[in-house]
Formats: structure tokens, sequence, C-alpha cells
């Protein structure tokens, strides 16, 4: 057995972690790590928010040096001292947040840090038509028609992701970790995703891919490695794999799984009505009423216009035409400013661009959404209720840190994405259009974030749930508007709701009798 | 190319309404005319020439300062050190006679080892660029200080002046502007095409993201406030052999430093780093002189200059702050 390891791990390829630590002062987030990446394998790494992932890759990718411990490449030790280090070897990490320079081209982007050159008679320059076509060759590949000419910042987040791995691919590395990658792409995309990496696999390199996603993981995976608490607790090998085993060695604790919510909590009275919504680019004609209590989800795919519509919604795009209603009142045309005023508020999806302050403590984020109010009132926010109001919020959405003053910016993505949530719903709005509200949140937040959004709506809180995952919807939703292409398309409720339903409502709109507008 | 890509690509070539270069062509031009129809003395040749010469100095510290700001830094101490470097060569070669060669070496020695200093300052020891370069103002000034020991430089030896003043080999355009002319090729070049000012502008768009790309940030951060010193200085020497003066307030009295800083940001290039105009560093300089000539013909008084160079700040920023916050 043992023998046969130490054959396979001279193998070009084979790269094993052997004992790695990590502490960032006194607190130790790994804990002595030993796992083997092979050729042509796919070892999953799942575990709950903070349980060490993200650190473990950067570890392995360079970009965070380990406190102790060795890494192997084919056998040899191997101390990687930057990225580049770690590209030199062929070792390339697909990053949680992907990393944007807004103002190159996605070409060059793709290039930083190895840009071609051609020799010229003032030297060396950079050859921008190679670089060009390269991009453009390794976007093809792909198949992903993103023209290469345009400035990183006008991508969506599916496509700075999509964009990441064609650089990993432009470099010749062939030991690949994905860090999260299918969390903000739709059931489409992560199939588009997962046949580039079937691909890659079969090819020969070494991949490693994190994820929250039960059902994807299982469908990928050739090997599951379960982190808790910085602490490697089992690595299975298809096909052993037992999704309730999985899961209770990554919680630590039984999860009670809710398909579908109980009973609707809506009431009469309208709290937000939206008619004849358009922007005039990217979405035409949207109306629906959201009542008191009520849960209406938007489903489609990624670039469908759900988040356009709720930013024009919430006043930060302007309205071409149509009307927006809060409790009766016409808001059409207020900025978020007034929109925050009068309880509606809007988490939005890319926490890394909007609504998280990454050098700021976890206190000060939670209750920056309350300054407003507070500097209305010509009162001061005292340092003991900012205290309590951060620590209900930490223990309410299990945000896992240090303590409340910790910086956003050391928590672990899924938990900045909590005390995002947690922040706009200290504010107690009467609306709240929430954005993909468990994107890099594990199993077990998930649902205790679902139990708050039900809790809410008890509350009489009416609430917008847009989600690229149907289960979600069905979980949540007491009624959901399927959008296609900036339309509305189909509406669902009550028991028509299943996600089989919810996937086929907005993928045969694409057919001209396909949609009933609501 | 869809409708929500409507927008032009930024880099490596921008759409023409992004063209400053134009604009401030038109805006210099039709400045220097409105201001000749009031006093046709602006007008001579002689004049436009001393406008134009006199943009030269702070064109070369301002390219200088045009690299810093594209990679997110600043750097105040370019006044100082410009100082520095004049006060020096100036001094060498009015006392001990030192050759126009050895002044050259001399100045770009100066920059090249406080510039660096400025660089490990901000890139080993991670303190913020306008601590660093505020520290090092004071620094750099003091320098000035002992070295002159109360002299000041007022004549250089000829070979210094006509360096200043004349063209090379009997050529009718002086020597600073081709020293410019070449600076400019070589910035342009660098921050266009070449690695190294790619990799400039990837370390100004977002740190962290150039540093996992695998870009050698620190080393990039020192290199570059280290060419900023060479220009700062290179600026010096040209600026003593020009005047034939240099006092202990040298570059810090007439605000080199903010002028730099002005006239990189009315040229196009981002207070927040990532993107860079050359050109319109240049072009802004020159319509900074004009209009301060263009204020000593009209007879404004003195004390309003620093108000106008002010106005241009405030202006050219919230230009730039406009378009980010205009991204999508
Ligand atoms: N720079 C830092 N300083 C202090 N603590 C840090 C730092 N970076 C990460 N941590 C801590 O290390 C722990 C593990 O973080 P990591 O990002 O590896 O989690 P993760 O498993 O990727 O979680 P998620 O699923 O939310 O992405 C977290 O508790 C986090 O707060
Ligand atoms: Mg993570």
């Amino acid at each position: 057995m043992s023998a046969q390891r130490d054959a396979d791990s001279a193998m070009p390829g084979f790269y094993a972690a052997q004992g790695i630590r990590k502490s960032y002062g006194a607190i130790q987030v790994l804990k002595g790590i030993s796992l083997d990446l092979k050729p042509g394998r796919m070892v999953t790494i799942m575990g709950e928010n903070g349980a060490g992932k993200s650190t473990l890759f950067k570890i392995l990718a360079g970009q965070v040096p380990p406190t102790g411990g060795t890494l192997r490449l084919a056998g040899a030790p191997v101390a990687l001292a930057s990225p580049s280090a770690a590209h030199a070897r062929g070792i390339y990490l697909v990053p949680q947040e992907p990393a944007l320079l807004p103002e190159l081209s996605v070409a060059e982007t793709m290039f930083v840090g190895a840009l071609p050159t051609r020799g010229g008679p003032l030297g060396r320059r950079v050859d921008w038509a190679a670089m060009r076509a390269r991009a453009r060759a390794a976007l093809d590949a792909l198949e992903l028609p993103i023209d290469v000419d345009r400035p990183a910042r006008t991508l969506s987040i599916a496509q700075q992701q999509q964009v990441e791995c064609a650089k990993a691919l432009l470099r010749g590395c062939r030991i690949i970790l994905f860090d999260e990658p299918t969390s903000p792409l739709t059931s489409h995309e992560v199939e588009h995703l997962f046949s580039i990496m079937r691909r890659l696999k079969a090819d020969g390199c070494t991949l490693s891919f994190i994820s929250h996603r039960m059902d994807e993981v299982l469908e990928i995976s050739d090997e599951i490695a379960v982190l808790r608490d910085g602490v490697l607790v089992d690595v299975v090998a298809r096909p052993s794999f037992d999704r309730a085993r999985l899961l209770s060695r990554m919680v630590g604790r039984p999860l009670k799984a809710v398909p579908r919510r109980a009973a609707s909590n809506a009431r009469d009275e309208v709290a937000l009505e939206v008619r004849g919504l358009s922007d005039g680019l990217r979405f035409a004609d949207v109306g629906f009423s959201l009542r008191r209590g009520e849960v209406l989800g938007l489903a489609g795919l990624v670039g469908a216009g759900r988040t356009e519509i709720a930013e024009t919604v919430f006043g930060v795009r302007p309205a071409a035409a149509g009307e927006v209603r809060l409790g009766g009142a016409v808001v059409t045309g207020l900025d978020c400013h007034a929109m925050i005023r009068r309880g509606l508020v809007y988490v939005p999806e890319d926490r890394a661009r909007h609504g998280a302050v990454l050098p700021m403590t976890i206190t000060e984020n939670v209750t920056s959404g309350l300054l407003d109010r507070v500097r209305r009132r010509a009162g001061l926010l005292s340092a003991r209720d900012e205290a309590r109001i951060s620590a209900a919020a930490v223990r309410d959405f299990r945000v896992r840190c240090a303590g409340l003053d910790q910086p956003l910016r050391e928590l672990s993505g899924g938990n900045q994405q909590k005390v995002v949530f947690a922040k706009w719903m200290t504010t107690g709005p009467r609306v709240a259009i929430l954005d993909e509200p468990t994107r890099g949140v594990d199993v077990g937040a998930k649902e205790d974030i679902y139990e708050m959004i039900d809790a809410m709506a008890r509350d009489g809180m009416a609430l917008l749930v847009i989600s690229s995952e149907s289960e979600e919807l069905v979980r949540l939703c007491d009624r959901i508007l399927s959008i296609y292409e900036g339309r509305v398309v189909a509406e669902l409720s009550g028991a028509d709701i299943s996600p089989a339903a919810v996937a086929r409502s907005y993928l045969t709109a694409a057919a001209p009798s396909g949609g009933v507008a609501a | 190319m869809s409708a929500a890509a409507a927008r032009p690509a930024a880099d490596p070539r921008p759409g023409w309404r992004d063209r400053r270069e134009l604009v401030l062509v038109a805006v210099t031009a039709a400045s220097a005319g409105a201001v000749g129809i009031v006093n046709p003395g602006f007008l001579t040749v002689e004049n436009l020439r001393f406008v134009a010469l006199n943009s030269v100095v702070l064109s070369i510290v301002a390219l200088g300062q045009t690299l810093v700001i594209a990679m997110r830094g600043i750097d105040l101490s370019v006044a100082p050190l410009m100082g520095l470097s004049a006060m020096v060569c100036g001094l060498l070669a009015q006392t001990h006679g030192l050759p126009l060669w050895g002044a050259v070496g001399v100045a770009l020695a100066i920059g090249l080892a406080l510039g660096t200093l400025n660089g490990v300052l901000v890139a080993a020891l991670n303190i913020p660029p306008i601590i660093t370069t505020l520290g090092t103002y004071s620094l750099f000034g003091g320098l000035t200080f002992l070295y002159s020991d109360g002299t000041q430089v007022d004549q250089v030896p000829p070979a210094y002046a006509a360096f200043g003043n004349a063209g090379p080999l009997g050529l009718p355009v002086p020597t600073p502007v081709l020293v410019l002319l070449l600076v400019t090729a070589a910035c342009w070049f660098a921050l266009g095409h070449s690695r190294f000012g790619r990799a400039v502008l990837a370390v100004g768009n977002n740190a962290a993201a150039a540093y996992n790309a695998g870009l050698r940030v620190a080393v990039i951060r020192i290199q570059v406030y280290a060419l900023s010193g060479l220009l700062a200085c290179l600026g010096g020497l040209v600026f003593v052999c020009y005047t034939g003066s240099a006092t202990v307030t040298t570059g810090t009295g007439d605000h080199v430093e903010l002028q730099s800083i002005a006239v990189a940001l009315v040229g196009g290039t981002l207070i927040a780093g990532g993107r860079a105009n050359v050109l319109g560093t240049v072009l802004a300089s020159l319509f900074l002189s004009t209009v301060l000539t263009a204020l000593v013909f009209l007879q404004v008084p003195p004390i309003w200059y620093s108000a106008g160079e002010g106005l241009m700040i405030l202006v050219a920023v919230r230009g730039g702050t406009r378009r980010a916050a205009g991204r999508a």
C-alpha cells in the first residue's frame, strides 16, 4: 500500500500536502492537513464557512505561506515563495473572489504577469495582436463568447469566473485549484464548467475544487475531502459517496431537511407594486405586486436581467418607463437613500463590489446601515448598543469570527456574505430584495438563513428573492416569476412550484408560445 | 458586440471621446488666443518660446508623477528632490567647475538613490505613500539646506547655460525640449507597450490581483519611485541650466509637487490608478504654463496663481471620479 503510494507520488502532477498548518496570531486555521492531489483526478474539498478551505488552497498556490508542514510536487519538496513561483511549477488557483483589473482589457487581464512580447526597433514590446489572438483562442476553446477588447470592469461575475478558467489554461498550468467557481453560476453554466473540467481531467490535469453544493460535488468528484475547523475529518473516494454521512461529517451535527415551506404568511396589504417597468435596455414591461409577509422569487438564467430589475426598483438604475409603489406611494425615480428611509433594502449579489467594507470591523459593517437613521435622530449609537447589535447578528447568522472587532477582510468568503446580509436586516426593512442571499454560504448556514427569511416573512416583511438555485426558490417562495431576456415569461404559485417546473419555466421560454405574462 | 457591451474598450486604444489630448490642445490654443487679443505681446515668438520652455521642467517631473499615480501611489517629494538636484549640480558647477556630463551623472545618481529610498519605504516597510513622501519631502528639503549652507546658485558655466537654452549642433530646438521629447517617448512606450509599464498599470488597478497573477509588486513599486526620483532630479538639472539659478526654495516654492499632480490628473491619469495618459501630462503642463504666464500678462496679482492651480486640480479630479463612478 505505502510502497504503491510512494511510486505514485513521484508521478508528474502528483501534488501532496503533508501536515500543513496555518495560524493567524493565536488562531489556528489549519491544524495539520495531509492531502494528495493526483493527475487525472478531481478532489473536492467541502466544509463549513470558515473551515479553512480557501486558506488551504492559498497555501497550495503560494499566496500565503504555511506556518508548518511540507508541500511535495512529484515526490520532491517544494517551497512556494509567491504566486509566480507556483505558476512556474504549473499550479494555478482560480480565486473565490475573481480579482478584477477594471481598467484593462479582458485580453490583458488574462495575460498579466506573462504578457507576450516581440522584438522591435525600440526593444521588446508587448505583442498586442498575438495577445488578443491567444486570448480569443483560449476563450473560444472553452466556448465562451466574451469580447477580449472589453474593459474588464464590464464583465459580470459569471464572466469573470470564466475568464479566470481560461487564464489558467493559457498559462499552461496543469494543477488547477478552483475555489468555489460555481457559486455565482447557474446550473447551465455549471454544466459548461464541468464539461471543461472533465476535458482537463481526461487530459491528465490535476484538479481540485471547493463547493457547497452537494449535488454538483457528487456529480464531478473522484474523491471528497471534508474539512472541519481546520482538520481533515474524512476523505472518501468514489463510489462510496454517501450524502448523509458527508453532511454530518461537515457540520458535526445531524441536519434536518425541509424541502418546501409549509404555509404562506402573505397578508392582503400590498407592500411593493411594480407596473410596466423598463430600463430601456435590459428588461421591459415588468410588473408584479408583493404583499406583506409574502416571499416572491425571481427565477432565470444569469444575465436574464433579474439583478437589473432589482437595481431599478431600488433606485440605483434609472427607469425608462413604469412605476414603482412602496406601501401605496409612488417612489419611481427616488434614489436608494430615499428608498432605504422608506423601508426598502437591496442586498446585492456581488458583496466584493457593493456592501462589504473589507478593512472595517464586523461591528462597523453591521451597524453602518443604521448610521443614517441615528443621525436623523440627532443621537449617537453607543458603543454598547453597537456591540449588542453586532453580537446578535453574529449569533443569528452564525458568523464564524475571532471577535466582533475582526476586520471583515479576515473572514472567510461565506462569512463576509453573512455579515452583509445581517447589516441590511438590522435596519428593520419592510420590503427586502435579496439577490442570491446564500451565494457561497455553507449547507448548515444556508438552512439558518432560510429559517430567518421564513421568520421575517412571518413578521410581515415582504421579500423578493433572486436565486439561481431552483431548490432555494422552491424552499423559500410563495410565488415565483420566471424571467427570460428581461421579460416575465411565467408565474408559478402554490403546488405548481417544484425544481423541475422552475427550470422548465424559463428554459422553454425561448419558444415563442412558451410565455404567459403575469 | 451586444448592446450591453457598447462601452468602448479603454485600453489600449481609447475612443475619441476619451481623447483628452485634443481637448487640451484646443483649450490651450484658445486661452493663448484670448490673452493675445487683450495683450498682443503674449503671442510673440519669444514669449511663446518662453511659455514652452517653462513647461519643460514641470513636464519632466510630472511624467515621473504620472508613473507613480498610474500605480496608485503619490510622490510629494518630487519638489524638494528637484530643488536638491538643482542646488547640488549648480553649486558643484559654480564653485568646483564640474563638467556638464558630471552634473548629469550626479543628478541621476541622487534621483535614483533617493527615489529608491521612497520606494523601499513604501514597498518593503508598507508605509502609505502619502506619509512616506511627506516625510521625505522634509528630509530632502533639509538636505538641500544643509548642502547649500546659506549659499545659492546665481551663475552657471557657459556649457550649462547653452544646454539649458540653445539647441545642440546648432539646431533651432532647445536641448531641454529634445530631452523632454525623449523622456515622453520613453514613458509613452513604457506605459503603452512594455511589460514593465503594463505591470505598473496592473498594480494600479488592483495590487492584490496583480500579485496573485504573478507580478513582483514590491519590486515594481520600488522601480517606479526610483524613476520618479530620477526624473525629478533630471528636471532639477534642466532647471538650473535653463535659469542659471537655484535657491533653497527651488521646487518647493512653486509647489512643484502639487503642480505635477495637477497636470497628471488634468492630462487624464486616474487618481485611483490603473490608467495613465503620458501625452496628456505634457500637454497639461503646457496648458498650466500658458495660464500662469497669461496671468502675468493680465497683471493678476501672484497671490491668485495657486488658487488657479487648486481649481485645476479640483476640476480634473472631479472629471476623473465621475468617470470612475460611471463604471458598470
Ligand atoms: N488574514 C487573516 N487573518 C485572520 N484570520 C483569517 C485570515 N484569513 C482567514 N482567516 C480565518 O481563517 C478561517 C478560515 O478561512 P477560509 O477563508 O479558509 O474559510 P473557508 O473554508 O474558505 O470558508 P468559506 O466557505 O466561507 O469560503 C476563518 O475563520 C477566517 O476568519
Ligand atoms: Mg473560502
